[in-house]
Parts: C-alpha cells; structure tokens; sequence
C-alpha cells in the first residue's frame, strides 16, 4: 500500500513536470530562442526589462511627436522576421550583421530573426501559426507572388501609411527598380518592398562563341543556330548547346511568352494560356530539340545541375536565375557572358523577375509592425542594399544602390552583375494570380505535356486555359 | 476490511501509468482526426476571402475529389507507388537478410552497406539520385548502358518513367531497414529446429520454406505494416525529384494533400482527404492484426 502512494506521488510530480515542460511551446517561440541573438547581443537584462518599468521619468515628457526623436527613450520593443535561407549564400550571417547595426542606432528595438527553409516553408509557418491561434511575426518576407493569397487570407496589412510617413517617402519608393514592384500592388495600394530579388538571365561561355565565330543571339533564329552549332558530342557523352530546366517550368517559361509579344498573364484573374504568341513560345522551346537538336528532349529535371554543367565547360548556353551568378563564377575558368533571352523577333529581348519582399503582418500589435517597418526602411537604404547583393548575387533593388561606392566597385569587377539589372527592363510580370497554386499547377501539367509530346502545343495551351479559367472564377467573380 | 475494498475498487494504478501515453495520443493523434473529420463536412477555402469561413456542404468535398479526374489519378498513383514499393523493399529485405546472416570476416561492413540508405535523410537521399538519375552522364544510367539498356534515359522527366524513379529511390531506402528486422528475428530462431531438419536430410531450399520463412511470419506481418505506412507517408524524395510531376504522374495521395493544404489552401478538401487517409491506414492495419492474431491461435 505504502509503495503505491510513494509511486503515486512520485507520478503527479513526474505529470506536473510534463505539463510544465510543454507549456511554453507556444508557437514559433522556441525556434526563435535558438536561432536568434547571437552571442554578442544576447544582453539578457535589457531583453527581460518589462515594458511598464523601463524608463518612466523619460516618458513623462510631452506628447511623443513633438519631442525630437533623440532624446525621448521610447518604449523597449521586440519582433520577430521570418526569413527564408535556403539558397547558397550565408544569408543567416549576412542578415545577424545588418540587424546587430539596426540594434545599434535604435537600441529600444529587439529583433528575433527565424530562419527557416524556403520561402513556401515561410509561408506555411505563418499559416499555421495564425490557424493555431498563434501571434504570427511582425515581418516576413516572402514571394512577391504570393500577394493575393496573403491579402485573401487577410494575412497582411497594407504599408501605404508607413511610406507617406517617412520623409520623402514618394522618393522612395519611386527608386526601386519598376519591375520589382510589379507584384507589389492591388487595389491601389501597396503591399510589400522588394529585397531579396532575382531575374531570369542567359548564361552563356563567350569563349565557345568566340571559337566559333559567333556572335551573342538577338533573335529565337540565332539563338536556335548557335545553340545548335555548340552541341558536340564526344564519345558517348553530348555537350549540349542549351540547357532550359523545366522542372517546374512556369518562371523559365515565362520570358519566351514575353518574347513572343505576349506574357502568359494580364492581371490577378486573366491570364492568356491561350494566346497564339504563347503556343508559339511553347512550340519554340519544342523546336530547340526538335527541329535543332540543341538541347536533351522533353522535360528537363535539370535545375540542380545545370549551373555545374555550364561553369564546367560541358553546355554551352543555360537558363536559370541571376542567383545562379556567384556560383557560376566562382567555378567557370572561361568568360561568362550574362544576357536577358532572346526574342523572337530580331533584336528583342526578355526577361522576368522572381525573387522575394518583405511583408508586415496582419494582427501584430502596431508598436511591433512600426519597429518592423523601421527595420525595412533600414535594410533597404542604398548602402545595406548594395552590401546585400555583392554578397549574395540577388539584383539590388533600388537604383540608388547601384550608386554607391561598393556597387560601383563590384561592377567594375564583376560586370556580369550589370548585366542581370539590365535584364530587368525587358522585364514582364512574373505569374501572380488570385489561386496561384492552382492556377500554377494547371499551367505546369500542360505545358509538361507539350514539352513531353502528349499533346500538341496549342491543345494544351487551350486545355490549361480552360481549367484555369475555371479555377478563377471563384476568385473573380 | 482493508483487503476487501482493495477486491472491490477497480484497480487504479494501470489506468494512472496509461494516462500519460493516453493523454498525448489524445492531444495529437485523436483531437486532429476528430476535427478534420469535422472540417471535411465544410467548404473553407483560405485564400477567398468569402469562404473563409466554414459553411456546411456535407459530403460535398468527397464528391468533388472522386468526381475529379485528376484525384482518381493520384489515386492509382498511389496504388502503384505501394504495390511497387512494398512487396519488392520486403522481399530484398529477406534476401539481404540471408545473405548477411553468417560469420564471416567483416560481415559488418556488408551489414552497413545494405543498411547504410536508412540512416541517411530522405531529402539528402533524393538528392543523391538526383544526380544519379541525371540523363547523360548519370550514375544511374552509365550504369545501365553497360548491362546493355538502351530506353529512354530521362528517369525524372518522362511521364512514364517518373514515378519509377521514386519508387526506386524509395526501395533503396527502405529494403535495408527491414532486412535489420529479418536479420534480428533470424538471429533468436532455436537452432535445435534446424539440427532436426538437417537429421532429416531436408536441403538448403526447404529449410528455407518450410522453417525460416514460417518461424519468421510474425516478423513479416510487422514489416508489411510499416512498409504500407511508410509507402504512404514518404513524400521528402518527390518534392527533391520530380516536385510530383511532370503532368502529375509522380504525385501520390500524401503529395496531394500537401498541395491542396498549403498551396490551394482548401481547408476542406485537404481535411477530406486526411479522413481518407486515416480511414485505409486503419483499415489495412486492423485487417492485418486480426489475420495474424487469427492464425496464431
């Protein structure tokens, strides 16, 4: 009898230690205490200081606009970020160094960065932080795409007052690259700023060109010809003159619509699968195999390998993104030459920008998303967005950065950098469209099936634009 | 006195030790089966702002996935995903298991190599034969040019030969992992039973079918159930191969869901299809648990 009390107590214990253990696993809290803070900052008394006690004899002063910004100490406040790392530059170290600097000049704010995944990952977190009842994180950036369905899902807030409050906030944002805000619009009115942007480029060895007496393409016409001329075999082995990942094929796909004359959307609920200059894009990435034999048939899971096979010498040309650029570098003993794609008509070219923005979310207590802002306004100013793409290849958004001292010296070194932002003016609206990821996958299944040969181009293109056209109309009514 | 209320009270203590166990199951396995049971019964579509919130359509989202055609694909998809992985991982398992069962000079080696896959990360695995499978220079087709294969090489692109790919990535995973089951249960076999068979003149082949594989039914009937659940709850490789393409021909149910949760952030249909899920997992595993218990007794 005895033992069994003994046990019994010793279990309640054992419980209540299990409960305790498992209350504070509210979400996303934990991840951020491991992830964030590096050691140098990890001053722990100012972190805890509630926010009743810190600093009442300064507060007492007059109303919080008219006392000038340095004086007045303003309540202690943290946020989190939510941020994607999944590419190959060390964005977590790069991101601690910049919010270690927006830490220094405004000491009252406490940023708690959550790395995680991709942006998808990013985008999920939220998600199932806000189902779950949870307190989502002042900022996240995620695809610029992805707008519509975080306004549905009533996820964010629009940033049209922090802009019209900040001195010169017209300036501002007319300073960003034009392409980059392409997705940053509904209802007019701003939803997000472009940070960690990319493009979808040409990579092509100017050395093979320059062996074969080539010149760089204009046109579908010399493209095709010159791809066809640099596809080699050797042995069992061919050198391919172009490698056009089509995995997951929309992004890729995109610029050869745009170089038609006609890109694949026109706003968040039409879009023109269908259109004659599309099926004609279709039909050309076809005829490269086809017709000229200069690239691997059908659709190509090649995203991964594809830079590793151009910078080692074994394709000619590649499509991919301008984030692929550093890497690229980094191993190719030849010269690189970076250019938006060819269009079809002589002289014409395209391109269309990918990338993500950051967003302030919805539900956050207004002093969080006010920090969250300043935060931006911070990491976007010309200098960070300059020292942001020379150490991770993303296209810096703002043209002032290409301004500034550092870009201009990594341009002189790195003229490929130019290139890419060049890209950016042939530049169309990459697909962003109310039911994205429905309206994506549609789109993906036909345009595989044409590029597999189970369906003629403009069969497909039809069939996609009818299912996609159903799949909006809940959407668009 | 004291003995007599012991006798009556039901006893508490085992009740006590199961609470624990009982009250996590409860918490993660039971409340989330419960309410997507519930809210499969709704239309709540997150992305549109006036079906965010939940109306009631019965079994509409039931009707609506197996009215549609490319749900029943996914549906045969799945089916050939299972069959293909299933019976081929459990059947190598059982062979690596033989052949590794010996002494011999370092027959530990050989017993990592085979189960070397199942400590790796599916994602890292994937990626792997990712490059494995890439056309031209591949691994995985050098390979099969020198056995004389001459088929289409393009292992992740072609809409036939996609969801092959994964399924062979998936074997390779998994027929290591079970071949440790056979190799544990082959290993606590009485050694008498095989003295007799010997004494009877029975040869290699028959010790094989009629004392092995029978004494080691338990551990097949084990094995069948988490190769069934695994074939249905491993997605990593997909996403890292074929993203479930091209044209859908890799995407399995477990894919689907995925998709309709988080990329068409349809609540309702995702819900569906988790019931259909929960439903033929304990399906399978009931049957499965009353057929052995059956012939046990």
């Amino acid at each position: 009898m005895r033992t069994l009390k003994v046990f019994l107590v010793l279990l309640a214990f054992l419980l209540i230690g299990v409960l305790a253990a498992c209350k504070p696993a509210a979400p996303a809290e934990p991840a951020a205490q491991q992830e964030a803070a590096p050691a140098e900052q990890a001053a722990p008394a100012e972190e805890a200081a509630p926010a009743e006690e810190a600093a009442p004899a300064e507060e007492s002063a007059p109303a919080e606009e008219a006392a000038p910004a340095e004086q007045a100490a303003p309540e202690p406040v943290t946020f989190q970020v939510f941020y994607p790392v999944a590419v190959d530059a060390p964005i977590a170290d790069i991101l601690k160094g910049y919010i270690e600097a927006f830490q220094a000049e405004y000491p009252y704010i406490t940023v708690e960065p959550v790395f995680s995944g991709g942006y998808g990952d990013v985008q999920t977190a939220i998600q199932t932080t806000i189902d779950g009842g949870g307190q989502p994180p002042a900022l996240a950036v995620m695809l610029a795409t992805s707008l519509y369905d975080l306004i549905n899902a009533d996820y964010i807030v629009p940033l049209d007052d922090f802009v019209n409050g900040m001195e010169g906030g017209d300036a501002y944002l007319s300073d960003f690259l034009p392409a980059f805000l392409e997705n940053s619009y509904y209802d007019g009115k701003l939803w997000s700023i472009p940070f960690q942007r990319s493009a979808v480029v040409m990579y092509y060895n100017a050395d093979m060109f320059k062996e074969a007496g080539l010149e760089p393409p204009t046109s579908w016409q010399s493209w095709a010809e010159a791809a066809q001329a640099l596809t080699t075999t050797d042995g069992d082995a061919t050198n391919w003159g172009l490698q056009y990942p089509s995995g997951w094929p929309y992004w890729l796909f995109q610029p050869l619509a745009i170089g038609a004359g006609q890109n694949i959307l026109e706003d968040a609920c039409t879009v023109v699968f269908d259109d004659p200059a599309v099926i004609d894009a279709v039909q050309f990435y076809i005829d490269l195999s086809a017709i000229y034999g200069a690239m691997p048939a059908g659709v190509q899971g090649v995203w991964a390998t594809a830079p590793t096979d151009f910078a080692s010498g074994s394709t000619a040309m590649i499509v991919h993104s301008s984030g692929s650029l550093s890497g690229i570098l980094e191993q190719a003993d030849f010269e690189v030459g970076v250019m938006p794609l060819p269009g079809k008509e002589d002289g014409t070219y395209a391109s269309v920008p990918g990338g993500g923005n950051f967003y302030i979310l919805k539900d956050v207590p207004p002093e969080q998303q006010d920090a969250a802002w300043k935060f931006v306004e911070f990491v976007t100013r010309p200098e960070y967005v300059a020292d942001f793409s020379i150490q991770t290849g993303y296209i810096a958004s703002r043209a002032s950065a290409w301004d500034t001292d550092a870009m201009k010296a990594h341009v002189a070194e790195v003229p490929q950098a130019l290139a890419t932002r060049e890209a950016l003016q042939y530049a169309g609206a990459e697909l962003s469209t109310q039911n994205l990821g429905q309206v994506r996958n549609i789109f993906h299944d036909y345009l595989q099936r044409a590029y597999n040969g189970e369906m003629d181009a403009a069969e497909a293109m039809a069939a996609a634009q009818q299912e996609a056209e159903a799949a909006l109309a809940d959407f668009c009514p | 006195m004291s003995s007599r209320a012991l006798r009556k009270s039901p006893p508490l203590l085992p009740y006590i030790l199961l609470f624990p166990t009982a009250f996590f199951v409860a918490l993660f396995t039971a409340w989330p089966v419960l309410l997507s049971i519930y809210q499969s019964f709704f239309r709540q579509r997150m992305n549109i702002a006036r079906f965010r919130e939940p109306t009631f359509v019965g079994l509409g989202n039931y009707l609506d996935l197996f009215a549609d055609p490319y749900f029943r694909q996914i549906i045969l998809n799945t089916l050939k995903y299972i069959l293909g992985t299933v019976p081929i991982s459990i059947v190598l398992g059982f062979l690596f298991a033989l052949l590794v069962n010996r002494k011999m000079r370092g027959i530990g080696l050989f017993r990592l190599a085979f189960f070397h896959p199942m400590v790796l990360p599916m994602v890292s695995a994937a990626t792997i034969w990712m490059f494995f499978f890439t056309p031209g220079y591949g691994l995985f087709n050098t390979a099969l040019r020198t056995l004389g294969y001459s088929g289409p090489e393009n292992w992740t692109g072609n809409p036939s030969l996609a969801l092959l790919a994964v399924i062979i990535v998936a074997i390779w995973k998994n027929a290591g992992y079970y071949m440790i089951f056979y190799l544990a249960g082959m290993q606590n076999l009485p050694a008498d039973v095989y003295e007799a068979a010997a004494l009877d003149g029975a040869n290699g082949w028959q010790t094989l079918w009629q004392i092995t594989f029978p004494l080691l039914r338990r551990t097949t009937v084990f094995i069948t159930i988490i190769a069934f659940i695994d074939a249905f709850r491993t997605v990593d490789h997909i996403f890292v191969l074929t993203s479930g393409g091209p044209s859908r021909a890799s995407t399995v149910l477990l894919f689907e869901l995925w998709l309709e949760r988080f990329e068409y952030q349809d609540i309702g249909a995702s819900a569906a299809i988790t019931v259909i899920f929960v439903v033929v997992l304990l399906a399978f595993t009931v049957t499965n648990f009353v057929i052995s218990e059956r012939r046990e007794a």
